[in-house]
């Protein structure tokens, strides 16, 4: 099974608050929009991932299992 | 092979497309428009297929979806739950204004386009067919077709905005469903949850067009055109430096020299295909236009006379404001993008900058719009290595921008008499 980050792009309004929590998967590009590292959701425990999700103020991030 | 452009219908508000063919013509085989007697003349009745059947047919050709993803078409049969009564949606929002095929096809052959939608709702046991257009004019012409129908019961013509991001499909379920006209967040498949939440088989109109000469002569007779690979005809519409712009039914496996020479195409510094979310090439006689490369169909010439990179930048700054402004990477992102374009063409930037933000959008939207702009800037990049040396060096190329590549299908089809 492969854990994903996903970005509801019409939702995410880079907050940034993401990236500040999974600073080693989340980073932000020139306008502060999540770039995710594919492959980073991996290697992060679930909780941390649960927390950024659920911080979005947007409600932009979700977890997807594939 | 033989080319003929000939046939030039032209009417009183409508930009009039030209259409010709090299080679066998099957979609443009009769252009009586709205007249079904003539029609049936050269088409015959469509006979119905079962589920199966058509399955078999369209796995023998692979046929794909000609809107420009040439996704195959019996996936998306497949894809459709059983239990549900799905709905047929013609996609012919053809919002590419260097594409006119579909247009051609409503104004010209729209029982086609009605055929093949009736035989794959037959098939898959859909009794509403939605025809989703953004051209008042072809819809009416559409409209008046499907009324001489007697299946016409099952057929609704839909007048939808005119942007371009309309045409892209979720975009479409969603207007289609009483929504705006732009893509929603989740990339949900329209044959899970398609028009009013329900099951929908939607592809572009020409696939629907093939799909009905397909039903008619049968897979054996469809693959004596095309290439072994990709068998069958497609139509492609070429613009840009030719003398006769128009929209072309070819055979698959046609090369570049054979559609230039069609059309008169002008000597070339550059040739697009695929449209403005396709890619620039360097204009190789003996290059295949091949089924992906093609995309919808578009063909763009880029004459000697004009500056590729003050078209680019035109282009680019276009396509950033198609975006429909949702997602953050699009908006922002496309126009840094059309900056870094502009920056190349007036000689103070590096091809560089514009390659990172080409990277940096790809991949991040709710469509495909970032995608194609960006690959479309790319792949200039590339082919246009020489010339960003010469606006380096000189700040000019001592050309101005002719406009072939157009951002109005009118403005298009005018050129040839310019």
């Amino acid at each position: 099974m492969t854990i994903e980050l996903a970005v509801d792009w019409t939702r995410c309004a880079g907050h940034g608050l993401c990236a500040a929590l999974l600073p080693g998967t989340i980073a932000l590009d020139d306008w502060g929009y999540p770039v995710i590292d594919a492959g980073g959701a991996q290697r992060e425990r679930p909780a941390d991932l649960k927390r950024a999700v659920s911080v979005c103020p947007a409600l932009a991030l979700r977890v997807t299992k594939r | 092979m033989t080319s003929v452009l000939s046939k030039h219908l032209p009417s009183d508000q409508m930009t009039d497309i030209p259409v010709g063919r090299i080679g066998e013509a099957r979609l443009l085989a009769n252009l009586a428009g709205a007249d079904l007697s003539a029609h049936r003349e050269t088409h015959g009745q469509p006979m119905p297929l079962s589920r199966s059947r058509l399955l078999g047919y369209l796995d023998a050709v692979n046929l794909t979806g000609r809107g420009g993803a040439s996704f195959p078409f019996a996936h998306k049969i497949r894809a459709l739950p059983e239990e549900v009564e799905p709905i047929v949606v013609v996609n012919a929002a053809e919002g590419e204004p260097a594409s006119a095929k579909d247009h051609a096809l409503l104004r010209y052959s729209p029982h086609l386009i009605a055929d093949g939608a009736a035989v794959a709702a037959t098939a898959v046991g859909a009794r509403k067919i939605i025809i989703a257009v953004t051209d008042r004019p072809a819809g009416e012409i559409t409209a008046r077709a499907i009324a001489m129908r007697p299946d016409a019961a099952s057929f609704t013509v839909r007048l939808l905005p005119d942007t371009f991001i309309t045409g892209e499909a979720r975009a479409l379920v969603r207007a289609l469903s009483g929504g705006p006209a732009v893509p929603p967040g989740r990339r949900t498949p329209a044959t899970e949850q398609g028009v009013d939440g329900i099951p929908t088989l939607l592809s572009n109109a020409e696939t629907f067009a093939q799909l009905g000469v397909l039903a008619r002569i049968g897979p054996q007779q469809y693959a004596t055109s095309g290439s072994h690979d990709e068998p069958g005809t497609t139509l492609i519409t070429a613009t840009g430096a030719v003398a006769s712009p128009g929209v072309l039914e070819v055979p698959y496996g046609i090369d570049l020299l054979t559609v230039a020479a069609a059309v008169g195409a002008r000597p070339s510094q550059a040739v697009v295909i695929g449209g403005y979310h396709g890619i620039w090439h360097i204009p190789d006689p003996s290059l295949v236009l091949s089924k992906r490369m093609l995309g919808a169909g578009a063909v763009v010439f880029v004459g000697d006379q004009t500056c590729p990179l003050a078209e680019l930048t035109r282009v680019t700054e276009w396509l950033a404001a198609q975006s429909a402004t949702q997602c953050g990477p699009c908006m922002f992102g496309l126009p840094a993008l059309a900056n870094d374009v502009a920056a190349l063409s007036r000689g103070s930037a590096s091809a560089e900058v514009a390659a990172r933000h080409a990277r940096l959008v790809t991949g991040r939207g709710a469509c495909a719009h970032p995608d194609g702009a960006a690959r479309f800037v790319r792949s200039a990049l590339g082919v246009l290595a020489e010339e960003i040396g010469v606006h380096d060096r000189y700040r000019d190329c001592r050309r101005v921008d002719r406009g072939d590549l157009s951002l109005t299908r009118a403005a298009a089809f005018v050129r040839g008499q310019r």
